[in-house]
């Protein structure tokens, strides 16, 4: 398991490398100039070259990008160029919010999809299966700029129960989480749906129950377990693209998350935050994508982490 | 299995439990503002946020009235010993939020500091007009000029920093204004406290939050939900109608300093014309975009400066909606509609605009009006980052843009002056006029009456060569809870009023 983990983690290098190559080459590429962002343009040639010439902008791109590799490895991000702060310190700040925004939404999804997909399986082709299918159609077809104000307008305007926007306490973070939640517990107990019929069909589910175990038992303990594989694997997807930060719901909800500031930075070509964004975002990815393959051997024991 | 998920799940919620609640201070006014300040150093600064916030922290040694004319501030009085010396008297026992006195040290420390190149201050270029700064006594600032500059004292509005301040500024500012930071959270919020030592008086309210919401809706309901007192600019005009019929809540309005046109390309081979560019503009309606689409949040404008300001020229040619005389111009021009009223064009133009919902919208009301006498407008919307650097380096033939609070008309040399092509200053149409720049550069070094006649002819020569459609000025709107008082909405938006603001409890 130890030399598992160790190699995953070596391969995580190669695919951070790769992301932040084509975004440094891309943003790169990309029209917009920092320095007139930043000296605004009144700003004379000199000083824009000589600010230029500080930041190493005016050096070839292959010279730009050898330098920011070498910063990486010695995990110096730079300064951001628009606000002058420390890239890893901004996102640092950030990142905070974005995690605490995902595993809440992640919790919410896992806590409503599995029940109501094992219960659909349950009760195949019944009015608890057709109602929760239903249900999950529509919590699909939700988009988030539309379920957010609508959460916002109901729960916290007229019922005043949670406040309109803000990161604060538990309160605050229930309306981004349900706005987030909801579509992926669609998704998930969709899924929990399908694996769960199909295991249920299983010689050895007959077997279990032709052995008088309680329905209960079936369901959850033989079951379930078999039928989650897919599941793990789809909810570890969504927690990575979570962990990416949700840009329209951070914006809704006023939450300050890594999702805004990569807006931001790309909007203010600030290059150094825009790479550093993206490393965290990259990093995240691979790490939850890890921690998904570790837990498939918790799931399934006869899956062996060589 | 599940209760190895129900232990990451209540590991997950008590993580979140421990975040520090949000709180309001009791007696705060809460103003909701789009986005947080770039640096909280006014050294530095030129983003609008930072700019209003500034208005609150420091005070510069003249400011701004309402006119656009130059008033004191923590210089108390100024006289031109000569063309090229600016003598300043300084306001005596003025105290920084941390206790020190505030000096002319402080003011010729400020200097050094924006014109070291190292620094990088964005406003560098302002004070390069500058010979030397000195300082006979403890209360009197003499600035000796290169030139002579008549708007030169319109530099000095910068908020001033003790002498000494750092890189730390950024983040915990020390001015002499009558409001003090308290907390800081980049992106969130920004709470300030009352300088009960303010030498005008402290302000009537105890203290301020700012919060950062991006969504304009989400503003909205704040507002309607009494967590958030006052909202300002920008306001869609749609969402106006419904604010203003709820009884909770107050409507400001006043006609801004924000100019909106529309430039040519005068390099292009059609747009550089100028019975094209007459055309067009009598092919707008104008009236309609502000009537219909920003619901009179706006006045159409005759030129860059707004009728408020001081040196406004009424006496200009305008150019009234009417396609019949924009068709027959066209058709003089050599360019005859191949098929009348049908969906063939003379010509097509390329349009530039940003992504912003309200500025396509207007592109497509343009695109439509320019249809109907013969023109094909070919909308392109691009990220901001790239429209702009797209117009800064010339690759447009017509595009929209705003200028934001003009005050001095020495704008003009900055848009219109020959040397004043991109990167160094803005004439992104690149407008050539001997004349004008006579004029423009006259109206630098002049005084008084001579000045203003010659900002006078240089307006009427500008509106005559349309360099720019003049589309309108927009007025600026905030909305409060009606139990704020003594609000009130300026021209150039600055947030000055909040000194006398009170709130009911």
């Amino acid at each position: 398991m130890k030399a598992y983990i160790t190699r995953r983690l070596l391969l995580a290098v190669p695919v951070a490398w790769g992301v932040v190559t084509m975004v440094f080459l891309i943003i790169h590429m990309t029209p917009g100039d920092p320095v007139a962002i930043m000296l605004g343009e009144s700003a004379t040639i000199a000083d824009m070259e000589s600010l230029r010439s500080e930041l190493g902008l005016d050096k070839p791109v292959l010279e730009q990008y050898a330098k920011f590799l070498l910063n990486v490895v010695s995990f110096d991000l730079g300064n951001s160029i628009y606000t002058g702060r420390s890239v890893a310190e901004s996102i640092s700040t950030r990142y905070g919010a974005t995690v605490e925004l995902a595993l809440a939404s992640m919790a919410l999804a896992i806590l409503l999809a599995i029940p109501l997909g094992v219960m659909a399986a349950a009760r195949k082709d019944t009015v608890v299966d057709r109602v929760g299918m239903a249900l999950s159609l529509i919590g699909v077809s939700m988009p988030s700029f539309w379920i957010g104000p609508l959460l916002i307008i109901f729960f916290a305007i007229d019922l005043k129960w949670f406040p309109v926007s803000g990161r604060g306490g538990v309160e605050s973070l229930v309306l981004p989480a349900i706005t987030l939640g909801t579509a992926m517990a669609a998704i998930l107990s969709r899924l929990t749906r399908a694996t769960m019929i199909d295991t249920l069909g299983e010689d050895y589910i007959t077997t279990a129950r032709a052995k008088g175990l309680e329905n209960y038992v079936v369901l959850f303990k033989h079951a379930l377990r078999n039928a989650l594989l897919p599941v793990v694997t789809v909810a570890g997807l969504q927690l990575g693209a979570l962990l990416a930060g949700a840009i329209i719901t951070e914006t809704i909800f006023s939450w300050p998350g890594i999702g805004r500031l990569t807006i931001q930075a790309i909007n203010a070509r600030d290059y150094p935050l825009v790479q550093g964004c993206v490393l965290a975002i990259a990093l995240s990815y691979t790490f939850v994508n890890i921690v998904v393959d570790i837990l498939y051997s918790f799931v399934d024991p006869r899956v062996r982490l060589r | 299995m599940i209760l190895f998920v129900t232990r990451i799940l209540l590991l997950a919620f008590l993580c979140v439990s421990c975040v520090e609640r949000q709180k309001t201070p009791p007696g705060a006014l809460v103003i909701a503002i789009e986005s947080g300040p770039r640096t909280l150093d006014p050294r530095l600064a030129t983003d609008a946020t930072s700019v209003k916030i500034f208005d609150l922290i420091y005070n510069g040694l003249v400011k701004r009235n309402d006119d656009t004319s130059i008033g004191p501030d923590l210089a108390i009085s100024w006289e031109l010993a000569t063309p090229l010396q600016y003598r300043l008297n300084l306001r005596r026992n003025v105290k920084f939020h941390n206790g020190k006195e505030f000096t002319s040290a402080d003011v010729i420390a400020q200097y050094k500091f924006l014109i070291d190149p190292a620094n990088k201050s964005p406003h560098r270029s302002s004070m390069l007009m500058v010979e030397s700064v000195e300082a006979p006594d403890d209360y009197t600032v003499v600035y000796n000029l290169r030139q002579p500059n008549a708007p030169f004292l319109g530099n000095l509005t910068m908020g001033i920093v003790p002498s000494g301040s750092g890189k730390e500024i950024t983040e915990n500012p020390v001015g002499t204004g009558f409001f003090k930071l308290a907390e800081y959270s980049r992106d969130e919020k920004l709470l300030l406290t009352a300088n009960g030592a303010y030498f005008d008086g402290p302000p009537k309210l105890n203290s301020l939050l700012f919060r950062i919401i991006p969504d304009e809706t989400v503003r909205t309901l704040e507002l309607e939900s009494g967590s958030v007192h006052l909202i300002m600019n920008p306001i869609t005009p749609d969402l106006l109608p419904r604010l203003a019929k709820n009884e909770q809540l107050k409507v400001f309005k006043k006609l801004g300093t924000n100019y909106s046109y529309l430039g040519f390309n005068l390099e292009d081979e059609l747009v550089g014309r100028h019975d094209i560019r007459l055309a067009i503009a009598h092919a707008i309606d104008r009236e309609s975009v502000v009537r219909y689409i920003l619901k009179g949040l706006a006045k159409p404008a005759t030129g860059p400066l707004s009728v408020a300001n001081r040196f406004y020229e009424p006496d200009v040619e305008t150019y009234e909606y009417d396609p019949e005389k924009a068709k027959s111009i066209l058709d003089e021009a050599g360019f005859p509609d191949p098929d009348g009223d049908g969906p063939k064009v003379r010509f097509r133009v390329e349009y530039s605009t940003s992504r912003n919902e309200l500025r396509k919208r207007i592109a497509e009301v343009f695109q439509w009006q320019l249809q109907k006498v013969g023109i094909g407008l070919d909308i392109r919307s691009y990220e901001w980052g790239t429209f702009y650097a797209n117009i800064k380096k010339g690759r447009f033939q017509l595009f929209s843009l705003t200028w934001v609070g003009i005050s001095d008309p020495d704008i003009f040399h900055y848009i219109f002056h020959s040397a004043s092509f991109p990167p160094g200053g803005a004439n992104r149409g690149r407008y050539i006029s001997g004349e004008i720049d006579k004029l423009l550069d006259k109206g630098r070094v002049v005084t008084g009456k001579e000045r203003e006649s010659a900002y006078a002819k240089a307006q009427k020569i500008i509106a005559s060569d349309i360099p720019y459609v003049s589309l309108w000025h927009s007025v600026n709107v905030a909305v409060s809870d009606r139990k704020v008082t003594g609000f009130t909405v300026a021209p150039d938006e600055s947030l000055g009023s909040l000194h006398t603001t009170r709130i009911k409890r």
